[in-house]
């Protein structure tokens, strides 16, 4: 296992240099944002380009890059988004409400999700299974943006209950911010809860027909007692990782929704930093989330062990 | 243990909750908020480097100029003006009106090159206002501004905003070469200190009167401790975090930032330090309460970033914006609301028309172009060019796809001003009203129908486009464009006109829908019924320029603003090859045109002489640039030329630049917006110089807790 996981890594950190490489020559290869004719600071901007290194080879581009950054954890300095600051700094900076606005919906998410799961599977084909499944599959088609439209006409403008944007500030955890970050909480949650409830529901379908929930019941459980304590545990081998998948999701936000709900988050850095050509933001950005997702992957992987003693991952007979 | 954990977490969640649902009424009853909202947040307000329209959005209330611009009234009389028609030059950080020292500084300092023969526009004093301070009470005096002009123009620091005081008709003497390295020494840079509260500022070109002052009313100092402790090096590049946030930044003007977050809001505060609220200047007589009262009632600038015009408009309705600005599809429901506002914009926008004959050519000899069904070199013809010029009603098409806009006839749209003292537009000039006449093809024999005559124009005559149709028919036969193989008098090729898509948006589409539309109907009965065609490119992106320029794309909506009190400034976009969109087929220095002009200097007894030049010249001497002709100079710039004769070379170029029909002027831009019941402006019509007055002149119907008050009792929806 240890083994397993020491490959694991060092393929995972081969992995995110060749990312890191490929997307740092082919982002500088793209040429400076368009100015209009004749503008007058284009010589201002050719010479602080020249300045800033951009005009040397691509590859001692990226060897002073990479320097940098293994040297100094130095990713350079926004020259276009946020003229004159650290990404890195910046980017610490909204992530938290990125994660914490994701962190609660996650959380609201799972149970009501996988409950509803469990209720379907449950009762399968009778009334509420159908209820259930037609409401998930409603969930899942229809966008975020849309119940986010929706949340702020009838909760904010009609009703008034909620207010329309996320509060200014960094209290996080004060109770008029969380009130303030309900509108796009629960904006995000109908879609994940709905995909939990249609995981879960397949899955402990699957695993109520097993011979050994025949044994269960045989035992005397009731059939949700047997489905709780023994079907779900089955069933988390497929549910879990979707949940792992979720928080990885997290830290990379809803663009359409920090939009609408204006949370200052990192949603939409990304392609600002593609769209504005920042490139050393974008190239924070592309190191982040290619390490995140890697290591992701790995913890996927690792977890199904822990989760199914059956499946022993990198064993060699 | 966890059903304890679960209801330990329920509890709190639900106490936020409730605690949170309670609001938050408490307001200070003087207290008058602005809640204002933009899309974008600014980042980066330093004055030496900031580069969008939406960073220099903290400016208005952290930054003074040497003067500012208050409306007339009774105190602020100005000769011959009712209250609140015109408008006053009050100094700011100046303490005085510049004095021209350009006889004595040309004699001293030699080194900055003024003329010989200049006696004046070259060189001014500006006292300092000695009130001045930073928002920590520090004082601003001369050593200030010329270390911010030292640190602005530093060529190592290659600040963004340090070509805005050597490119265009305020330029300081020696600061590009200093900019650029080429002269190292700051001494021969045209600003230094005369005095402890005093500076002398000497310019590369001459300037006077209002365009010096209103060039002026900008600033760019910085606070120097704070500004050098925000500079890092990274390569061999510098770079500047001041005026990034609150701990970086330093009023000087009447609100000081006290908070900001990121991509989210910013809040101002006033600013106590700020001489402004006791130097007995900044006060007027109110026109709606008809009491005298201090500027700045505002007491806070709360600004949050809304992305969703839906909820911005749902905020308003609930009284938590003060202005909301109206989308298309508000027009129906707003646009006669008594707290709806117009705001002309300067910006024209024409559709360019390709002309570059070499690149069309091309094209069609390309292996995808069936020439048998389709063409493109007629749209090259004058007579087919004049035919669209006169084939779209330009209010009909404002009213069709953007109805916050209006329709635009010539190059130079309605708001600017050849004389801003005295509100005088150049549209409403006779030589500018002759331009269109003669582009759209009105007779003027009788001066008494000039007004008329104008008035009569829409850009819209059908029977005169159809007999250019005809013409062009002709031409285009004879030429080998097109063919008629069954001689039936109609074209056999559909001439394809590409519409330059950057982006494809509905915009675009109900544009080029509304194009093909009216010309299907003009072109009925002509020989190009059904064969003229607007399509849609692909989405070419930024590359949308180039593509237009080099021929390759043959038109889009384009435009052009400059400053709405120069319009002399907006020759060189149509004649100088940086700035043409057509100047791959439209060379402006092989263009003469002969005009008979004043020649003799401002001031004096006027000496008529007919002059040649080329388009290029003119703009050149029309904007302070010294043209020799034939062994004589020629300098037409401001200050140096009485307007009349300005104006009638300004009507000359533009006149010149329609004829070629690279650019059909159609939408003027212009904003809607409602404003607050909360708030009142202290004039309806929007003034070109002074706008609204802006938040120095807002006016407040309640304060914030009766207006939290009002809305409650309103069921929380207002109506307008």
């Amino acid at each position: 296992m240890v083994k397993y996981i020491i490959e694991r890594i060092l393929l995972m950190l081969l992995t995110l240099l060749i990312i890191t490489g490929i997307c740092f020559v082919l982002v500088r290869m793209l040429p400076p944002a368009e100015l209009a004719p004749g503008d007058i600071h284009t010589e201002v901007i050719e010479a602080r380009r020249e300045a800033q290194g951009y005009n040397k080879p691509y590859l001692v581009q990226f060897g002073i890059f990479l320097k940098n950054v293994l040297t100094r954890w130095d990713f350079g300095i926004s020259d276009k988004l946020y003229i004159g600051q650290e990404v890195s700094a910046i980017f610490a900076d909204k992530l938290p409400v990125t994660i914490i606005v994701n962190l609660y919906s996650i959380l609201f998410s799972i149970p009501i999700g996988i409950g509803l799961g469990i209720l379907a599977a449950v009762r399968k084909n009778s009334l509420t299974d159908h209820t259930i499944s037609t409401l998930t599959m409603v969930g899942i088609s229809v966008p975020s943006f849309v119940y986010a439209f929706l949340i702020q006409y009838f909760l904010s403008y009609k009703l008034g209950l909620l207010p329309f944007l996320m509060k200014s500030g960094t209290d996080y955890f004060s109770p008029e911010m969380f009130v303030s970050m309900l509108p796009a909480i629960l904006s995000l949650s109908l879609g994940v809860i709905a995909n939990f409830t249609r995981t879960t529901r397949a899955e402990l379908s699957e695993v109520l027909t097993s011979d050994f929930m025949l044994l269960a019941r045989a035992k005397g459980l009731t059939r949700t007692q047997a489905a709780i304590r023994h079907a779900l545990k089955n069933s988390m081998v497929v549910v879990l990782p979707a949940i792992l998948g979720n928080f990885v999701a997290i830290l990379s936000g809803s663009l359409i929704i920090e939009r609408i709900f204006a949370i200052p988050g990192v949603g939409n850095l990304y392609i600002n930093s593609i769209n504005g050509r920042d490139l050393p933001m974008f190239m924070m950005l592309t190191v982040f989330y290619t390490a995140v997702g890697l290591i992701a992957s790995i913890v996927v992987d690792i977890s199904y062990g822990f989760i199914d003693p059956r499946i022993r991952i990198g064993s060699r007979k | 243990m966890k059903r304890y954990i679960a209801l330990f977490i329920i509890l709190i969640l639900s106490a936020n909750l409730l605690v949170g649902c309670g609001g938050n009424d408490s307001t200070d009853t003087d207290s008058f908020t602005y809640n204002d909202y933009v899309s974008t947040m600014a980042t980066n307000w330093n004055p030496h480097t900031y580069e969008t329209v939406s960073d220099n959005y903290p400016s208005e209330f952290l930054r003074v100029g040497f003067y500012s611009l208050v409306f007339n009234d009774e105190l602020h009389k100005v000769e011959g003006k009712a209250p609140f028609e015109g408008y006053k030059v009050i100094p700011e950080m100046a303490a005085d009106i510049p004095v021209d020292v350009t006889d004595r500084v040309r004699d001293e300092h030699p080194e900055f090159n003024i003329p010989a023969s200049a006696v004046s526009g070259y060189a001014y004093t500006i006292a300092l206002n000695p009130d001045a301070k930073w928002e920590d009470g520090t004082p601003i005096n001369a050593d200030t501004y010329v270390y911010s002009m030292k640190r602005l123009l530093s060529p190592e620091l290659l600040n963004y905003r340090a070509s805005d005081y050597y490119s265009g008709n305020f330029s300081i003497a020696g600061a590009e070469a200093y900019a650029k390295g080429e002269n190292a020494n700051f001494s021969d840079v045209g600003l230094y200190k005369s005095g402890e509260y005093e500076i002398t500022l000497v310019l590369a070109k001459a300037l006077g009167g209002f365009d010096l002052v209103y060039a002026l009313t900008s600033n760019f100092i910085v606070y120097e401790e704070l500004y050098e402790k925000c500079l890092t090096k990274e390569g061999n590049a510098w770079f500047s975090s001041y005026n990034t946030s609150v701990d970086t930044t330093m009023s000087y003007g009447p609100y000081k930032l006290v908070s900001y977050q990121k991509d989210k809001s910013m809040r101002f505060e006033r600013n106590e330090e700020w001489y402004g609220y006791t130097d007995g200047q900044h006060e007027f007589i109110d026109p709606i309460s008809g009491e005298k009262r201090d500027m700045y009632q505002t007491t806070a600038i709360d600004t949050q970033v809304i992305a969703e015009a839906a909820t911005a408009k749902m905020m308003f309705l609930r009284g938590e914006l003060m202005t909301y600005t109206l989308q298309a599809e508000d027009f129906d429901s707003y646009r006669n609301s008594a707290f709806a506002h117009e705001t002309p914009s300067e910006t024209v926008f024409f559709l360019i028309l390709n002309g570059y004959a070499d690149a069309i050519a091309s094209r069609e000899a390309s292996a995808g172009f069936d020439t048998a069904k389709n063409d493109l070199q007629t749209m090259t013809l004058l007579p087919f060019r004049r035919a669209i010029a006169l084939s779209y009603d330009k209010e009909l098409f404002a009213s069709t796809i953007s109805p916050a806009r209006s329709g635009a006839l010539g190059l130079i749209g309605d708001s600017y001003l050849y004389d801003p003292e005295n509100l005088l537009r150049y549209r409403d000039t006779d030589a500018a009203k002759r331009v269109l006449c003669d582009f759209y093809s009105v007779p003027t024999s009788e001066e008494t129908d000039l007004d008329r005559a104008v008035a009569s124009i829409t850009g819209y005559d059908p029977e005169t486009a159809r007999d250019y149709y005809e013409a062009a028919f002709d031409e285009a036969i004879a030429a080998g464009y097109i063919t008629d193989s069954n001689s039936d008098g109609v074209s056999d090729q559909t001439v394809i006109i590409e519409y330059c898509v950057s982006s494809d948006s509905d915009f675009m589409t109900k544009t080029v829908d509304y194009l093909n539309k009216k010309m299907a109907e003009v072109t009925a009965g002509t020989p190009f019924e059904n064969r003229v065609s607007f399509v849609k490119s692909a989405p070419y992106g930024n590359d949308w320029v180039n593509k237009l320029k080099s021929g390759l794309s043959d038109t889009v909506l384009g435009g052009w603003s400059g400053s709405v009190l120069d319009p002399f400034s907006l020759t060189n976009l149509y004649v100088d090859p940086t700035y043409q969109y057509d100047a791959n087929w439209f060379d402006s220095s092989s263009v003469s045109i002969s005009l008979d002009v004043n020649v003799a200097p401002l001031g004096e007894a006027a000496v008529m002489r007919n002059v040649t030049m080329t388009l290029r010249e003119w703009s050149d001497a029309l904007n302070g640039q010294t043209v020799t002709i034939g062994g004589e100079d020629y300098n037409f710039g401001s200050g140096i030329s009485d307007v009349a004769t300005r104006l009638s070379i300004l009507s000359a170029i533009e006149g010149s630049v329609l004829s070629t029909y690279n650019y059909i002027p159609m939408l003027q831009d212009a904003s809607v917006t409602l404003l607050s019941k909360k708030a009142y402006y202290v004039i309806d019509d929007y003034n070109p110089v002074m706008g609204r007055g802006g938040i120095a002149y807002l006016g407040y119907n309640y304060s914030d807790s009766e207006w939290n008050a009002y809305v409650r009792e309103n069921g929380g929806e207002l109506k307008y």
